[in-house]
């Protein structure tokens, strides 16, 4: 008796399962339908490696359904850390990358693991701060200014996961000849986003990209910019593909596609136009060669 | 009259240690037999491989003159013997439920196994505990639901392991007689493994004491009783001391 | 406390409005997970119940391993499964990583030794006189077991509830092997996350509503299956 009231309960959340599984195929050719794509063969995937401020700031939400519709590709978009990114393309896990970390993408470049290697576009980073900015930095020498931050101790908020926005930071510290370490440099080792909130907290300066700040501007009211616009803050964004003949089982094809589409004009547009109607100013800006 | 069950040269060993030692033994049909002797003696052993619950290391056991292969036992044959232990190990469930078990496992039709449980259940006395848990009932209840489960499938030989011990004086002397009743009525043969003299002597017609894995005297209760051996006499005067016969 | 009240009526907003996108991640959620714990309980009741019953020479070596795998963190669970997957690796040619099918695998790692370990514990404890006793009853072996997995009924939900409580709170594993892709691996726990670095904490406390709703009927619904019918 037990039993029967057993299978029957197996039973029904097989059934819940089977419907469910069914249901996400009708979902998708829904989707399909929506998007009016033509009679479609079953789309053919390829893995984006990028970084987190590309998924963060929505631009990825923008661009790549706009891929995917005029090339009949599903994109796996795996949001990571720059240095992660460039890694999977060493690796051959993914097929093309969106990063922007111009030294360590020469290394891979160099080293065979990428080609196709384009510049996309640049926004710039920035130096954000506490409100009273404790250590009365300014203008737009951001080397100057990491090297009063490191002498008056002010506490510096670090993404220290190898992204590329750590890189830069990285970068600048080497080019004064400071080691920063101590009790005012702290490092999450998370994405810009909780990297921000993180310095919100604790009320320190933090080395952010613009787009995420603006995305994030109204949760970090005791922040603000504090030095922004000198040359060594510009943050460029290049695709590559990964080398097909290093991996077998790259999709080199659609990676081609991608790389072309980011360069395309017509995407170039579009990126220029994003974030207008939110923030009032771009996000990215057009930077092919 | 031919024995039910037969033992010839059974042993039963564990980690090299003897505990059962059997040359000949028998049941035989009709018969109560008890099967007495002090604590670590065997007795519960000697039950099991009787009741085909546990295989022998050495030696054969006969089924009505066959003889059955060690753990092989078929389950018709199983089947055939029903057990009630001291502890009455009654399953989450209605009265009802765990009376009628035995049915169900052998798949009787419904109809016939709510009339036979509603047979029981009265016979016990406990027609009014059908619809109740069987875990929430007291001690001498969930005796009576153990023992009406193992009676209801009209077993041909049915092993008792000291169902009585655990009860309270009063509840086992009024459970004991119905039991008889109960046991004359339906003339099952059983076996009945006890350490307490007064059990023995109410119940059972034969008696066989055991004694560190051998069986040192057996034969007609009172005559075992009043005359034991040099074997068992120690162990039964020590019972006689409290429990003078007054049969 | 306003961004609570915020997040709660976000959450309602969100389920009222029939918003597609919560409704399509809702949904993977709960799927993910049911398969995964389905799975979990098809392999791990039969186990559990085997290795309570009997004893056989390994035995403890396999159940402490069952037991630390019941401490697993879900991130090396996700660890392990993204490098068996990995195209380079040994499973890459079934292209598995980031997809639904990966989060399923990473999610039976860390929930088939709870179902395991919890079933085993149950059945451990029933006694060599009550299995004598049902055996002397006249069962044969599966009658036996059907016997035994209804007595132990209410511990086999709590493992399986147990289990799914891992599986639906998990976020490590499912980050790495499903790598959080819209409409594809995104289920509430990733989400959360993502929305959380966004910054958009009202949308992550409204999701996170959605996933405490969620656990809480799934969770509801295996009580009720345990804890009905218990006649007094």
């Amino acid at each position: 008796m037990l039993r029967k009231r057993y299978f029957t309960v197996l039973f029904a959340l097989m059934l819940l399962v089977l419907s469910a599984c069914g249901n996400t195929d009708t979902k998708d050719t829904a989707a399909a339908k929506e998007k009016k794509t033509a009679p479609k063969p079953a789309p053919t995937e390829m893995i984006l490696a990028t970084t987190t401020s590309t998924q963060d700031s929505g631009l990825l939400d923008v661009l790549v359904p706009m891929f995917e519709k005029e090339n009949n590709v599903k994109v796996k978009t795996i949001a990571v850390g720059t240095g992660q990114a460039l890694e999977m393309g060493t690796k051959g896990e993914a097929d093309v990358l969106l990063v922007h970390a111009p030294a360590a993408e020469k290394e891979v470049v160099d080293a065979g693991n990428a080609i196709n290697y384009k510049r996309v576009m640049y926004n710039d980073f920035i130096l954000v701060g506490p409100k009273e900015n404790p250590a009365g930095v300014s203008g737009d020498d951001i080397k100057a200014a990491f090297k009063k931050l490191a002498d008056s101790k002010a506490t510096f908020v670090s993404r220290g996961d190898d992204s590329g926005t750590h890189k830069k930071e990285l970068g600048i510290w080497t080019a004064e000849n400071i080691k920063p370490a101590g009790d005012w440099y702290v490092s999450t080792g998370q994405g810009m986003g909780q990297t921000l909130q993180v310095a919100a907290e604790k009320k320190g300066y933090v080395l952010t990209d613009r787009a995420t700040w603006l995305a994030q501007e109204k949760n970090l009211d005791t922040l603000q910019i504090v030095v922004e616009g000198g040359k060594d803050l510009m943050n460029i964004y290049h695709v590559m593909q990964v080398n097909p003949e290093k991996h077998d089982k790259v999709n080199s094809k659609d990676a081609e596609k991608f790389v072309n589409f980011m360069i395309d004009s017509k995407t170039q547009d579009v990126i220029e136009e994003f974030g207008k109607k939110e923030y009032g100013q771009s996000l990215f800006f057009k930077y092919t060669e | 009259m031919n024995p039910l069950v037969e033992l010839n040269n059974i042993t039963v060993k564990a980690q090299n240690k003897t505990i059962l030692d059997i040359p000949e033994f028998q049941i035989c049909a009709g018969e109560f037999l008890g099967i007495m002797g002090p604590n670590g003696a065997g007795k519960s052993t000697l039950l099991k491989v009787l009741a085909f619950l546990e295989k022998q290391s050495g030696g054969e056991i006969l089924y009505r003159g066959k003889v059955i292969p060690k753990g092989n036992v078929p389950l018709e044959l199983r089947r055939k013997f029903s057990i009630a232990l001291q502890q009455s190990l009654l399953l989450d469930g209605t009265v009802f439920h765990n009376i009628a078990i035995g049915l169900t496992l052998r798949k009787l039709p419904k109809g016939d196994i709510k009339d036979k449980v509603a047979h029981w259940l009265e016979l016990f006395g406990i027609s009014h505990l059908a619809k109740k848990n069987a875990l929430y009932l007291s001690g001498g209840e969930a005796q009576r639901v153990n023992l009406a489960r193992a009676m209801i499938v009209e077993p041909e030989i049915l092993f008792l392991d000291e169902p009585f011990s655990a009860l309270d004086f009063p509840t086992k002397i009024k459970l004991m007689e119905d039991f008889k009743g109960i046991i004359e009525t339906a003339r099952t043969t059983a076996v009945f493994v006890s350490h307490d003299l007064m059990e023995i002597n109410y119940l059972t017609n034969r008696l066989a004491i055991i004694v560190n894995g051998e069986v040192k005297q057996s034969g007609p209760t009172p005559r075992v009783l009043e005359h034991p051996n040099s074997s068992t006499a120690s162990f039964l005067n020590e019972w006689k001391k409290f429990y003078p016969l007054a049969r | 406390m306003e961004l609570l009240i915020d997040g709660i009526k976000k959450a309602i907003d969100m389920i009222l409005s029939g918003d597609r996108e919560v409704f399509a991640i809702t949904w993977l959620t709960l799927k993910v997970c049911l398969i995964s714990i389905l799975i979990s309980t098809f392999i791990g009741l039969p186990l559990g119940i085997f290795l309570g019953l009997t004893r056989f020479k390994g035995r403890r070596i396999l159940l402490l391993f069952i037991n630390i795998g019941m401490g697993l963190p879900p991130v090396v669970a996700g660890l392990w499964i993204t490098m068996l997957l990995w195209r380079s690796g040994p499973l890459g040619d079934l292209t598995l990583l980031y997809s639904p099918t990966a989060i399923v695998m990473a999610q039976i790692l860390v929930s088939l030794p709870i179902v395991t370990s919890l079933t085993c514990t149950a059945f451990q404890q029933i006694s060599e006189k009550m299995l004598l006793q049902i055996k002397a009853l006249g069962a044969t072996r599966m009658q036996t077991l059907i016997i035994l997995i209804k007595q132990l009924k209410i511990a086999i939900l709590a493992a399986i509830m147990a289990g799914f409580g891992r599986v639906i709170a998990e976020v490590g594993a499912a980050m790495m092997v499903g790598g959080n892709i819209l409409g594809d691996t995104r289920i509430l726990t990733t989400t959360i996350v993502m929305e959380v670095s966004k910054g958009n904490f009202d949308i992550a406390l409204a999701l996170s509503f959605i996933l405490l709703s969620l656990a809480l009927l799934i969770t509801a619904a295996l009580t009720f299956l345990q804890q009905r019918k218990r006649i007094s």
